[in-house]
This record gives structure tokens, C-alpha cells and sequence, in this order.
């Protein structure tokens, strides 16, 4: 299931709230949200919702067994298990095929291709529980010892398809215990509002207008297009994501946990060192502490340090060289930024920074959409020149039919409409009626518009994939 | 839980009460007309199809497909995005998407209802497709088996088809996007006809084009391809044996009279009767006036470009259907799978609820195959493969001819004949072989793959 769907809204939801908050006992209420988080796994995996039990009952097991032989190498040992356990398990359901297709590329063999289709969120679940393992290693958290709380930090319906990846410690004393106040499932809703918004008002519309440029032979795109396309298509990939995270963290005010923050306003990043602290924090966050640090970080082997989080963060967004390419692309700019460059883009004016690193970013997503890579040169070809014509009837009238909504778009990715907020609640700052007004109606109101736009735009557009399912 | 904020309470009232109100609505709706098409049936449930996810993926489907008021949410929304475009009154581009059904897939499972086949492709919709075929007044059909066929359909392109709607001046005219691979396919196939049928039978070449090429496109004239030039290129890659009928210039000599619907992608019976004045002259033939024919009108027809693109200015300005009642005496047969059943060409009961009227025409015209039998005692057969544009044109040819076979290349099948189309030829003595495919389907490898297949 996904959030933006009307069955999760309508339904699954107001069932999944009534049954949590009608039920006192603390047990009971746990066991309804881990029934919730199998029915809301099951409903997208019915199959392989196996793999994600299997994944989380052998992780159980490897954190007693860490504490049980804390400071003796079978605590290593058992790290190294679970390490290895849910990379086999990623690397069977995830990179065989890719695997394989380059084995034969390779060595110019024919073997058979396994398709094993992909099941939702095992990037990210798999992420979850060896962070956990490692965290019981390194004496940060203690092992859970009841399989049936562990399988709740496990299946939490809020992030368990599609992240943030949230770490065992950030939860784990909510595991335990948890008070949900009327306040704080308030700003759950309001949270959950937001992100609904941004993926079903903003990302789905992003999307269906990129489609009209990206995707096809590009020959007869012109250079406006492919901009206009990429910078569609920027708009897509960030709206759906971020939004994804915003619904999941609300979600999780509502229930009782908090997870940490995974976007901020990346579009705004004055380098891409500073565009990677601000998008999709948690996975880099995951590759700092359990991949950069122990290899050394910046005080050994930097540079291959670098090379390897920028391969893998290439290559876990999915199995194909693109993302490599796409990963690897980063590295490059990060390598420079920390030799030379960062220094040189603090002392431009910030407006040359910004265009730099939106530039950097914009041909970063070429890569990341064109799994086809001679497509993707071609498009990059368009964009600088290489085009039948520069402009052309078809982008002129699309782009006069929607500018209204890029701008929208263009502003919603920066934190102008929060600044706003803040600075006249500042303004009337000495006027508690006018600012209670401003937080318990104006916001509350304009958070019901966005939530019955949503409603009937989810009711108006058959057209709702979410992109993040191929991670 | 006291004191939860306004926009708390909201969400749980409304989410709680659209969730309620669905499941207290018993009597949910099974056709759209708005898009004309049926909606998705409430899946049932099965292992296989709960293992396999379908059982899920269906039920979201029916769930959006049968949401309260969705028709008027949908307009809603509609509104919404209009109201956000800054383009000057009039002006609007509406792309659609449509996954693509497989060509060939004969609606024998349903022989007593006849397809639908006259919505349009955006290079061809699934609409034109038994797959989504909607029998106008009985309500839905069940999906037909696909009829298994030999040999591996040879593949063509993706399975998305895009269209581009310009709507201008309030009238839909989708772009053409000419593609030498469909044009070469098309010379092909004709030529391979040509090439097994010999010089006994005399092929012709009619194809009507859109209406981008004849209304008014202001200053967005560059935004389609000529489908002149089309043509012009089709005629050297095709056999000289073949006739190729000039309709473009018969039609351009009229371009501004109501020869195209304003909102939907079919030709009118005007611009039919063109078509066939130019399908005279290559006959030479002497074209019967129209003024010889009775008329009748149906008033406030809204198509396919307006089901397609929901355009307001469409939907202010719907067409009229002028009809041109055939004089001549007549029999119109329907065989659907090997059932038979007498038509009118002309049948009004398309005119009254139904969402396509242009189904009118030849009765949907969507047969396996049918044949029309005349008081003209002249020995003339002929066999006209067609699509939709198709229906419009052929009742103009009872004059002139005793006996007319009409197959559409979408629906007949030799399973239910035992003949491919030179075996039928053969066995009913036809001389003469028209194709008439609009310049959309002759641009669609996919289309014309299955006229290739109808000579194995």
C-alpha cells in the first residue's frame, strides 16, 4: 500500500487510528500496529512479506547473541552475520540479475538471468536492522530482548517501504513506552497533510508533465524541453520523496514516535557537500557512520573512503549502472568540493553557489533517470545544444499552461512560505490572540484545503506511481 | 485526547466519513459515461490472486474507479488545473497516455454484442480494442479471451501509446507525428497483398487524414507533421499496381465545411461523402450528388476528444451528426464470431443515450465480419478493411455495388471464418480490395501488424 492511495486514507487509516487509540493496554496496542504494519506490507508483498519476517526475526537473534557475547570475537562474529545476512539477502533479490547480465556481458557467457521481482522496501529494511546490530555491538542500545517489540521497530507501517531509515536508538525509548498528546497528533496530521500535498499536488503533476519530455528518442525535443523536462522531472523526484518522509513522519507524531528529520530544503544547497547534508538524510547519515567513519573517514584513505559510500549510494538507489554512473558522478564533486572548490564557492556571492550546485544536481537526475545510458547522453546532448530546434510550439503552450505551477512548485521547495509564517508571528508577536489565531485556525484551515485538494485530485488522477518503490 | 487542533479533527472526520459514506454506498456505479469506459468491477478473491498481488492492485483500482462523486471530482480538478494556465483563451495541449491492448484479439466471447470501435487512439487507444469494447446500451461485456494465435505476434514499439490533443478555437485536433518505420510498414503490407492476390483483384489505398491538416492552428501551425507529405512519401514506397485515392485534395477542396468532428477524431458523413467522390474518380465512376440523399441530424454529440481530454471549451461546444440515409435496397449483414444478425446501416439507436454516437454508423460497425447486399444487379464485389473511419464512408458505396464485404482489421478472425483474407477473397468472388485506415492507425506499426497477420 502508499500513503497517497484513497484505501490507505479512507480506509486502512481510520481503522488502523480507532483500533490504536480505542485499545488502553500497552501490549494490545503494540500488537495492533505491528497487525497493521503486516496487512499494510502484505497488501504491496503478499509473497515476500516472508523475506522482511525472515530479515527481522534473524536480526532479533543476532542482537541477543551480540550482547550475550558482548567484548568476545563471537560478538563480531555475529555482526559480521547479520552484515552479511541482509546484504545476501538484498544482493539475492536486489543485484542477481544485474550480476549476472554483467557476468555474461563480461566474460561473453549466456547464463540465465534470474528475475526476481523486487520487494518493497527491503533497501531499506535491511539498512534498519544491520544499524541495529551494529549499534548493540558498539554498546549504543540495548538488545531488545521481546521479538514482538523488536518486530515492531522492524515493520513500522511508516517507513517501512520507502525510509526514512530510522535507526533502532532514535526509537527505541518509544518502543518501551510512548505518550501521544493531543498537541503532538495534532502536528502529526499537520505533518502528514504536508507531505500528502507535496506528493499528490506537486510530485504527480511534476510527473505527468516530465513525462511529455523525458522518455522518448529525443529527436524531435527541443533545448527548452529538455530543460523544462529535467527541471519537471527535479521537481518529481524531490515532492515524491520528501513527501513520502514528511507522511511517514507525521504518521509516526500520531502513533507516538518521532524519527528524524530526512529532507531539508536540499534545492536551497550552496554545494553539493551541503545538497548530500540536505537530501535524503538518513541514508547518508547510515554510510557516515557505518561505512565512512570505520574506513577511516577523512583521516585515512580519503579518497577511497569517498569512492566507496559513492559506489554504494549510486548503486543502492538501484541495480543498474546508471545509478553507479549517477553515484559516482557525486564523487567527483564531493572529491573537488573538499580539495579546492568549497573554499572557492564560500567566498562567491551565494547566488553563484546556488546556481552551480542546482546545475550540478540537475544533470546528476539525467543520470539518475536514464537507465538507458546512450538515451541519457543524447539528452544531455539536447540540453546543451545538440537539438533539432531550440524552442518549438509544444513547450511554449505547455510551459504557459503550467508556469503558474512551476513557480508554486519553485517556491515550495524552498523554506520562504515557513519564513513567512515565522516572520508575522514575530510581527504580532505581542499579540497572543493574533498568533494563537495564526497557529490554531489560518494554519489548520489552509492544512484542510491542501488535505481536500489532495482528496480529489487522488480521486482525479489514475496516474499515481511512486518512484521510490524501485529503490 | 483533548484538544486536538481544527485540522486534527478534519482529517479524522473526513478521512473516517468518505471511508464510511463508500462502504454505506451499496449501489456503486459500473460505467463511467464521462470517459466511456467501464469501471473496474469489485475484484474477487482468489489465492492466486491474492499471492500474486492482483487481488490488491484491483481492489485500489475499484476503490478510486467507484469513489463517490467521482465524475464531478474529477471536473473539479479539471477546473482547477485549468484555471491555472496562462495561455490565451482557447489554446490547450492535453497529452494522453494509454497502455496499449494487443491488436487482433477478436470479441468472439461476446458474439451477440458488438464492439466498440470507433473511440480514438492516441496513434490508437485500447478504446479501439475489443479488450475495452463497451456495448452502448446493455451495459459492459466481460473481457474476451485473447484468441490464441499460431505464431508470436512480432512486436512493435512500447506498450504506451502518447497522444497529443492541441484544442483550439474549440475544436480537438490531435497531432500528427509522422514515423517512417509506420509508413514503410504500411507500403510493406500493402505491397504483400498485392503480391499474393495478384492483378485479379484491384487494391486501393484510401486514407482519410486527421483534421490537424485543415483547421486553423494560429500561430502553433509548426506543432504538427504534414500528413501530405505523408502521403506524397507513401505513394513511392507503394507497388504502382495499387490506386492510391487522393482523398487529401477532395477533402482540402472542402476544408471549410464541417467535414471533422469538432470534438471527437472521426470524419463526418460530409467528409465521408468526399472521401468517396475521391474514391470515385479513381474508380472512374460517376459519384452519386448528395442532394439525392434524405437526411436526418443528431444534435449535442460529444466524442472522443472530449472524453479524452475533458476540454471545457469541447464540452460547451458539442457537434452534430448529419446523416446521410441510403436510397439504394439493402441487406446488412453482422456476423460476430459465426452468429448472424440483420443491421441497419444507418441505426438510430445509437442516437439516444449511448455516449458514442458515431456508433450510428454501420451500427458500431464493429462485427467480425459483414457484408452488405444490394438491389444493384451489377456482379460487383468489393471488400473494404477499415477502421472507425471506415463506418462513415461505406454506406455511400451502395450504388454502386452488389454485393460489399466490410472487415475491420481490429475484429475479424480466421477462427471464426476459416478464412484469411485472400481465402475469403477467393471464396466469394470479390474483385476489388479497398484499405481504408485513417492516417493515425497506417502511422501504427501495431495496427497494421494485425492487417499483416489477416493474410496467414
Amino acid at each position: 500500500m502508499v500513503f497517497s492511495s484513497l484505501v490507505f486514507l479512507c480506509i486502512f487509516l481510520p481503522v488502523s487510528l480507532f483500533l490504536y487509540f480505542v485499545i488502553k493496554d500497552r501490549t494490545w496496542r503494540n500488537w495492533v500496529l505491528i497487525i497493521s504494519s503486516l496487512v499494510f506490507y502484505a497488501w504491496g508483498e503478499p509473497v515476500w512479506i516472508t523475506a522482511m519476517i525472515f530479515s527481522g526475526v534473524f536480526d532479533y537473534f543476532n542482537g541477543l547473541m551480540v550482547e550475550k557475547y558482548r567484548g568476545t570475537r563471537k560478538a563480531k562474529a555475529f555482526v559480521a552475520l547479520s552484515a552479511v545476512g541482509n546484504l545476501l539477502l538484498l544482493g539475492i533479490f536486489k543485484y542477481s540479475g544485474f550480476f549476472v547480465e554483467n557476468i555474461n556481458t563480461l566474460f561473453g557467457l549466456s547464463l540465465n538471468v534470474p528475475r526476481i521481482s523486487l520487494p518493497i522496501g527491503i533497501s531499506f529494511y535491511t539498512f534498519q536492522t544491520i544499524s541495529y546490530v551494529v549499534d548493540v555491538y558498539r554498546g549504543e542500545v540495548k538488545a531488545q530482548r521481546s521479538l514482538l517489540k523488536f518486530m515492531l521497530f522492524m515493520s513500522l507501517f511508516h517507513q517501512l517501504v520507502a525510509g526514512p531509515i530510522v535507526r533502532y536508538s532514535d526509537i527505541a525509548a518509544e518502543i518501551e513506552h510512548r505518550r501521544v498528546t493531543a498537541a503532538g497528533f495534532s502536528e502529526g496530521v499537520s505533518r502528514f497533510i504536508t507531505g500528502l500535498g507535496k506528493k499528490v499536488l506537486i510530485a504527480n503533476t511534476a510527473g505527468e508533465l516530465a513525462l511529455n519530455f523525458l522518455g522518448n528518442d529525443y529527436e524531435r525535443l527541443p533545448v527548452t524541453g529538455a530543460w523544462l523536462g529535467i527541471l519537471l522531472y527535479a521537481f518529481q523526484i524531490y515532492f515524491d520523496f520528501s513527501g513520502y518522509s514528511d507522511m511517514a513522519i507525521g504518521l509516526g507524531r500520531m502513533y507516538g514516535f518521532t524519527y528524524k528529520e530526512n529532507f531539508d530544503y536540499p534545492y536551497i544547497s550552496k554545494s553539493i557537500t551541503e545538497f548530500w547534508r540536505r537530501w535524503h538524510i538518513s541514508l547518508g547519515t547510515f554510510f557516515r557512520d557505518y561505512l565512512y567513519i570505520p574506513l577511516g573517514g577523512n583521516r585515512r584513505h580519503l579518497v577511497r573512503n569517498l569512492l566507496a559510500v559513492w559506489f554504494l549510494t549510486g548503486l543502492w538507489h538501484g541495480a543498474s549502472w546508471n545509478f553507479i554512473i549517477w553515484g559516482l558522478y557525486y564523487f567527483v564533486f564531493v572529491l573537488i568540493e573538499k580539495l579546492f572548490l568549497k573554499k572557492l564557492l564560500d567566498r562567491l556571492p551565494s547566488v553563484f553557489s546556488r546556481l552551480y550546485t542546482l546545475l550540478v544536481v540537475l544533470i546528476g537526475w539525467v543520470f539518475f533517470y536514464h537507465t538507458d545510458m546512450s538515451q541519457g547522453l543524447r539528452f544531455l546532448g539536447v540540453m546543451f545544444g545538440k537539438a533539432y530546434a531550440f524552442t518549438n510550439s509544444e513547450v511554449s503552450i505547455l510551459f504557459r499552461s503550467n508556469v503558474i505551477f512551476i513557480v508554486i512548485a519553485a517556491i515550495a521547495s524552498t523554506p520562504l512560505a515557513v519564513r513567512l509564517f515565522t516572520a508575522i508571528k514575530n510581527y504580532f508577536q505581542d499579540n497572543r490572540a493574533r498568533v494563537a489565531f495564526i497557529d490554531n485556525v489560518f494554519k489548520p484551515v489552509i492544512n484542510i484545503l491542501i488535505l481536500v485538494l489532495s482528496l480529489a485530485f487522488l480521486v482525479g488522477q489514475s496516474y499515481n506511481p511512486f518512484l521510490y518503490f524501485r529503490f | 485526547m483533548k484538544k486536538l487542533r481544527l485540522d486534527a479533527i478534519a482529517f479524522i472526520v473526513i478521512l473516517g466519513g468518505l471511508g464510511l459514506a463508500n462502504l454505506l454506498n451499496f449501489n456503486k456505479p459500473t460505467v463511467s459515461a464521462l470517459e466511456n469506459r467501464m469501471l473496474k468491477a469489485r475484484p474477487s478473491l482468489t489465492w492466486e490472486s491474492l499471492f500474486s498481488g492482483d487481488y490488491f492492485r484491483d481492489y485500489e483500482d475499484y476503490y478510486s474507479d467507484t469513489f463517490l462523486n467521482r465524475d464531478s471530482i474529477v471536473k473539479i480538478c479539471r477546473d482547477i488545473k485549468d484555471s491555472l494556465s496562462l495561455n490565451e483563451p482557447g489554446v490547450t495541449l492535453v497529452v494522453t497516455r494509454e497502455q496499449n491492448a494487443p491488436v487482433n484479439q477478436v470479441p468472439e466471447a461476446t458474439p451477440t454484442q458488438p464492439p466498440q470501435p470507433s473511440t480514438p487512439r492516441p496513434s490508437t487507444s485500447p478504446g479501439d480494442l475489443p479488450e475495452t469494447q463497451e456495448p452502448p446500451e446493455t451495459g459492459m461485456t466481460p473481457e474476451p479471451t485473447p484468441t490464441p494465435t499460431a505464431e508470436p505476434p512480432r512486436e512493435f514499439g512500447d506498450d504506451e501509446t502518447v497522444a497529443y490533443y492541441l484544442i483550439v478555437d474549440g475544436k480537438a485536433v490531435q497531432l500528427f507525428k509522422f514515423s517512417r518505420e509506420g509508413m514503410d510498414y504500411y507500403a510493406e503490407v500493402l505491397n504483400k497483398y498485392h503480391e499474393v492476390l495478384g492483378d485479379k483483384v484491384t487494391l486501393y489505398s484510401v486514407i482519410p487524414p486527421t483534421n490537424s491538416e485543415f483547421v486553423k492552428l494560429r500561430k502553433y501551425a509548426d506543432i504538427t507533421d504534414s500528413q501530405n507529405d505523408a502521403m506524397d512519401y507513401l505513394r513511392s514506397r507503394l507497388d504502382p499496381g495499387i490506386v492510391t485515392v487522393n482523398v487529401y485534395d477532395a477533402l482540402n477542396r472542402h476544408k471549410d465545411e464541417y467535414i471533422y468532428f469538432k470534438t471527437d477524431h472521426h470524419w463526418t458523413a460530409l467528409g465521408a461523402y468526399y472521401g468517396y467522390c475521391a474514391f470515385m474518380d479513381a474508380t472512374g465512376m460517376e459519384p452519386v450528388p448528395l442532394d439525392r440523399y434524405e437526411t436526418a441530424k443528431v444534435e449535442g454529440y460529444l466524442g472522443s476528444s472530449y472524453t479524452k481530454t475533458l476540454n471545457k471549451e469541447l464540452e460547451k461546444n458539442p457537434d452534430t451528426i448529419y446523416l446521410y440515409l441510403p436510397f439504394t435496397n439493402h441487406e446488412y449483414i453482422m456476423y460476430s464470431g459465426n452468429k448472424a444478425k440483420t443491421a441497419d446501416l444507418i441505426d438510430m439507436s445509437y442516437a439516444e443515450g449511448s455516449s458514442d454516437k458515431y456508433l450510428i454508423f454501420m451500427s458500431t460497425g464493429g462485427a467480425t465480419w459483414s457484408v452488405i447486399k444490394t438491389d444493384v444487379h451489377n456482379g460487383k464485389k468489393i471488400l473494404v478493411m477499415k477502421d472507425s473511419f471506415g463506418n462513415a464512408w461505406v454506406p455511400f458505396l451502395l450504388p454502386h455495388y452488389e454485393e460489399i464485404y466490410v472487415v475491420d482489421a481490429r475484429f475479424y478472425s480466421k477462427s471464426s471464418t476459416g478464412l484469411n483474407i485472400p481465402q475469403f477473397i477467393e471464396k466469394y468472388g470479390i474483385q476489388e480490395l479497398v484499405f481504408l485506415f485513417y492516417m493515425e492507425d497506417v502511422n501504427w506499426t501495431k495496427f497494421m501488424n494485425g492487417v499483416e497477420n489477416h493474410l496467414n
